[in-house]
């Protein structure tokens, strides 16, 4: 199907720059430097990190616009502590 | 907010119009901004208004170049401030039109050589005079942009349909919101319609949405522009190709009257073999 559609449709480029537009012009009006929002993601996994463990590799931060607003999507996959996990079975074998 | 101007409100031609100071801006440069001046101002005059062009791009000046004027600049804008002349000297008559003028830059100065504040007096003096005001304002967003934005009582955003353009045309769009300017309004230059129809151009639809400002003109690209600079005789002055035909429908919307808004359609196989009318 997509080779259809590229047989089709020589380039779909006009739909890469409005979405590059939407992009930039949303940081551009925010005034948000391109940079930031990697320290922002920094600071996030810095300030969890304290309290769990964070899955620093899948961690997101996107900036989400729409007509008339603008948010920071934050998504932060956390790791489940295998060590407690096995020590609990551990434990439970332990009781068998 | 200011009632749109797009309404029309339906003056009589010969009913003189509020004196208006329209500044043709873009951020970018090379976009049109001094071809769309030329032919909107030549097109106001030829619908009788009383017309004054100004260059405010000092150091760069091309209106008069486009205009087929350059040999006739005796005086100029700076010439004017600086008390070396009086207004009405430094003003070059068009005879193409029955009431038209251009108040060409110098060329041998920068864009310190006239402050925001002198371009507002100079604007002043201007409206005694004339109905429509129509200053080509410098590339970029600095004194030279902010020469020609001070004294605007209505702004044309000259933009052409590519990314660097649109972003540049939002920029300046906020900078002058942020001047108190509320009449703003976008002219998609250059279009190409089979470019937009095979989804490789952004479309009229696509940039309205992005910018969220009202449109006043789309002008396709057009071969004429090129030869009518090379001969200095802008495209309105004897032109019926399709850039002519869009810069008179927004002199006559600027003029107040309602031109509907027309998105340019690529033609098909059709009609390129048989012509339009078919």
């Amino acid at each position: 199907m997509e080779a259809l559609n590229r047989f089709f449709v020589k380039s779909n480029s006009a739909q890469v720059a409005k979405q590059r537009l939407q992009t930039l012009l949303a940081y551009d009006r925010l005034e948000i430097p391109p940079g930031v929002l990697a320290l922002i993601k920094d600071d996030i996994v810095a300030a969890i990190s304290r309290r769990v463990s964070v899955d620093c590799e899948h961690v997101n931060v996107n900036l989400l616009h729409e007509q008339n607003s603008s948010k920071l999507v934050v998504d932060i996959p956390l790791i489940a502590n295998r060590g407690a996990r096995a020590v609990r079975s551990a434990g439970r074998s332990n009781a068998r | 907010m200011l009632p749109s101007i797009l309404n029309g409100h339906a003056m009589n031609e010969h009913t003189p119009l509020e004196a208006q100071v329209i500044t043709v801006t873009s951020g970018k440069g090379g976009v049109g901004k001094t071809t769309l001046t030329a032919n909107v101002g030549i097109a106001l005059a030829q619908l009788g208004r009383k017309v004054v062009v100004v260059d405010s791009d000092i150091g760069l000046r091309n209106l008069d170049l486009v205009m087929g004027l350059e040999h006739r600049i005796v005086y100029d804008i700076v010439d004017y401030v600086e008390g070396r002349c009086r207004l009405r000297q430094a003003l070059i008559r068009d005879k193409r039109a029955a009431e038209l003028f251009l108040l060409p830059a110098a060329q041998t100065r920068d864009k310190t050589a006239v402050t925001p504040q002198q371009m507002i007096q100079v604007c002043d003096e201007l409206r005694k005079e004339f109905e429509f005001i129509l200053i080509d304002s410098p590339a970029g967003i600095e004194q030279g942009f902010q020469n020609a934005l001070a004294p605007a009582d209505l702004v044309l955003v000259v933009i052409n349909p590519e990314v660097s353009s649109v972003r540049d045309a939002d920029r300046v769009i906020g900078l002058a919101e942020s001047q108190g300017k509320t009449q703003i309004y976008l002219v998609i230059n250059r279009v190409v319609p089979a470019r937009v129809k095979r989804q490789e151009m952004l479309s009229v639809e696509d940039i309205k949405e992005v910018l969220s400002t009202e449109i006043i003109g789309i002008v396709p690209e057009d071969d004429a522009i090129l030869s009518a600079s090379n001969r200095g005789m802008p495209v309105v002055c004897n032109g019926k190709g399709p850039a002519a035909l869009a810069y008179r429908d927004i002199a006559r919307r600027l003029s107040g009257e309602h031109v509907p808004l027309e998105i340019p359609q690529a033609l098909g196989w059709w009609q390129r073999l048989f012509g339009k009318a078919s």
